[in-house]
């Protein structure tokens, strides 16, 4: 029976666990590095171990300290969250070999799941459908052009040994095959000493959607429906919503049932996400496997009303799933927008710095889950995610609606943020309609860029309050001067031989 | 007293006519505006005008220039007085380029790659400084000479701290 779990992470997920705990009655260990001695994960937990230095390699991701800790507070499990450690297979093993639970499948599934390559057979073999593609690289031109008459077009050739889009060629038309492959070869030789290319089918208007899953450790796996991710800046999500606009019932079937035998291939346990890369015509093909659980969790528990943080603590605990695939259904529709301290109209710079003030949006249909307060220094070693807004609706039109009046009526002044931007990714028409791609951002690039500005009487009075502002602070700098009153005792020591005479 | 004031880069002339508590009377460039102004907490100011509700917030910069946070955007406004006037005027033919390098937000040095003394192109980067995983690179504007080194490599830096001083 897990009665302390020892949470190692930070920040927003930190907390979000430890609800949980809370509600289920278990005690919670935070670890904190030196930088966040002032985070509310700290202070929140029943018993808070700083475990290193700022930097994460010294602190967050030093397994060592955090199982000594793990074992001095009699911890039963851990929950590692998300990023960190969640991922890392020795940790996972380590755990075990002390005798503490992990919270997350074990090092086997992660392994498997964390090789690009293992990862691609394991699904194949699964008969979950795969991007069409070579699983090995090619040297030899013949059989590259065969392979590629074979996938049929278009296709992208990548350099195996590559990255940073070297070696990277996309082929739309027939007559361009031979020079793609020749140039990608020798663009990768020149690159990266190695002119092994592999070759895979290309989705040119491509969504992200994903299954949440939950397995049990007896052989039990349901699916939670999905996600749809396709809202992205450089391969980070911005938004997610579910359920997915172009999902329909038949394929979201078909879908879940190829991200549970995904995970049953596996012998996966916990909560996992399969994602999907998906075309217009709702051909879907696996990505990857999140073994974790993810950022975006919180529109799964809006919609499904399932805590799956709860789900996961339970399984760990060696119960079996408490519901079945028949008993779940999706109810209306929620919306996530990730808040992070950049300036969107500076390059999305990163903007760490102390939060003067904050205020949340609350009201119906609205959750927040964050770890920031009036007064708090976002330090600027870690992720710059600072919230997470959830909102529901009973439908897609009421959630985006009660997410426009949750971010107008969210103020936070000191750090500027990615709001301002959020607030117009809700008005582009693409997004409205619900027919938008992973090249979303990009394509209204224009108008998401487009700044907002006050009216002339706007401006006006906002001069006068500064200047109400300026006279307060001159005001103030009179009244506090040393020349009048430089300390209480002086000022006690002046009226004490005043009423003396 | 009359004063002048910057909206935005935006020059305008400002009066105050009245005030008596909440209540502010001033005029813009000619308009009059009557408002009902509160500080609800500090930095934060609720406007009545005309029946119409603005919520902003005001956070002091240096020398007399505040930055006004409104629901659509930031404003940086400077209150233009005699003195400052004077300050302008003096500084008047001086040249427009920093004296020296600096970031706009707090970070960490990751790298210096110039020396004391050394010559450096305009354009080149002088300095890398990193902030919540993402690093960014710090140019010269114009050729300068490194006059001074500030800080050293790892360092934590504060937004706007000079980094690098020239000639």
């Amino acid at each position: 029976m897990i009665k302390k779990i020892l949470i190692a992470n930070r920040g927003e997920i930190a907390i979000r666990v430890m609800n949980t705990c809370r509600e289920m009655g278990i005690k919670t260990v935070a670890v904190y590095s030196e930088a966040d001695r002032t985070s509310l994960h700290t202070q929140y937990a029943d018993e808070a171990y700083c475990i290193g230095p700022a930097p994460s390699n010294e602190s967050y991701l030093n397994t060592d300290k955090i199982l000594e800790v793990a074992m001095k507070t009699g911890a039963d499990a851990v929950h590692p969250g998300y990023g960190f450690l969640s991922e890392n297979a020795n940790f996972a093993e380590q755990c075990q070999k002390e005798g503490i639970t992990f919270i997350g499948p074990d090092a086997y599934a992660i392994n498997t799941m964390g090789d690009k390559i293992t990862a691609r057979k394991t699904m194949t073999a699964a008969g979950v459908p795969v991007v069409p593609g070579t699983a090995e690289p090619i040297t030899d031109i013949d059989a590259a052009v065969k392979k590629i008459m074979e996938i049929g077009l278009p296709v992208m050739i990548k350099a195996s040994a590559g990255g940073g889009g070297k070696g990277m060629r996309l082929v739309e038309k027939e007559e361009d095959i031979l020079s793609s492959v020749q140039g990608a070869k020798s663009e990768a030789l020149a690159a990266f000493g190695n002119d092994a290319v592999y070759i895979e089918k290309y989705i040119s208007s491509p969504h992200h959607i994903e299954f949440q899953i939950l397995a049990d450790k007896h052989g039990n796996c349901i699916h939670l429906f999905e996600r749809e991710c396709s809202v992205q800046r450089r391969h980070q999500k911005v938004v997610e919503e579910t359920p997915s606009p172009i999902m329909t019932p038949k394929v979201r079937q078909e879908m879940g049932q190829h991200a549970v035998a995904a995970a049953k291939a596996v012998n996966y346990s916990g909560a996992g996400t399969i994602e999907f890369i998906t075309d217009d015509n709702l051909n879907y093909y696996f990505l990857e496997m999140n073994t974790r659980l993810q950022v975006e969790h919180p529109i799964t528990e809006q919609v499904v009303g399932i805590d799956l943080v709860r789900e996961q603590i339970k399984i760990a605990d060696g119960e079996k799933l408490s519901v079945k695939q028949e008993e779940l259904s999706q109810h209306g529709h929620a919306i996530e927008m990730r808040i992070y301290a950049e300036d969107p109209d500076n390059n999305f710079m990163p903007n760490p710095g102390t939060i003067h003030h904050i205020q949340f949006p609350l009201g119906p249909g609205i959750r927040h889950d964050t770890y920031v307060h009036n007064g708090y220094k976002i330090p600027i070693y870690y992720d710059p995610m600072i919230s997470k807004l959830v909102v529901w609706g009973n439908n897609r039109i009421e959630a985006i609606d009660r997410m426009k009046r949750a971010l107008s009526g969210f103020r936070i002044s000191g750090v500027k943020t990615s709001i301002p931007f959020l607030s117009r990714i809700l008005e582009i028409d693409d997004f409205k309609k619900g027919r938008y791609t992973t090249h979303f951002i990009p394509k209204n690039e224009e108008e998401l860029q487009k700044r907002e500005t006050c009216t002339e009487d706007g401006e006006n009075i906002a001069a006068i309050t500064a200047f109400v502002a300026f006279q307060n602070q001159l005001q103030k700098q009179i009244v506090s001067s040393p020349n009048v009153v430089s300390s209480k005792w002086k000022e006690f020591g002046r009226k004490k031989a005043v009423t003396r005479l | 007293m009359s004063y002048q004031i910057d909206i935005n880069g935006n020059i305008k002339d400002f009066e105050i006519l009245n005030r008596n508590e909440n209540s502010i009377s001033a005029r813009i460039d000619g308009k009059v505006y009557d408002l009902d102004l509160l500080e609800t907490e500090p930095g934060l100011f609720n406007i009545i005008y005309k029946g119409k509700n603005f919520n902003f917030e005001v956070i002091p910069k240096e020398n007399k220039t505040f930055q006004v946070a409104t629901s659509k955007n930031t404003l940086e406004i400077e209150i233009i007085d005699a003195e400052s006037r004077y300050m302008k005027n003096r500084k008047g033919a001086e040249e427009e380029d920093a004296a020296y390098i600096s970031t706009p937000m707090p970070g960490q040095v990751v790298k210096i790659l110039v020396e004391e003394g050394q010559e450096v192109k305009g354009g080149e980067t002088v300095i890398i400084v990193s902030a919540m995983k993402m690093e960014s690179e710090y140019k010269v504007v114009k050729d300068r000479i490194i006059k001074e080194i500030l800080v050293k490599e790892g360092d934590n830096i504060e937004g706007d701290q000079p980094l690098i001083l020239f000639e």
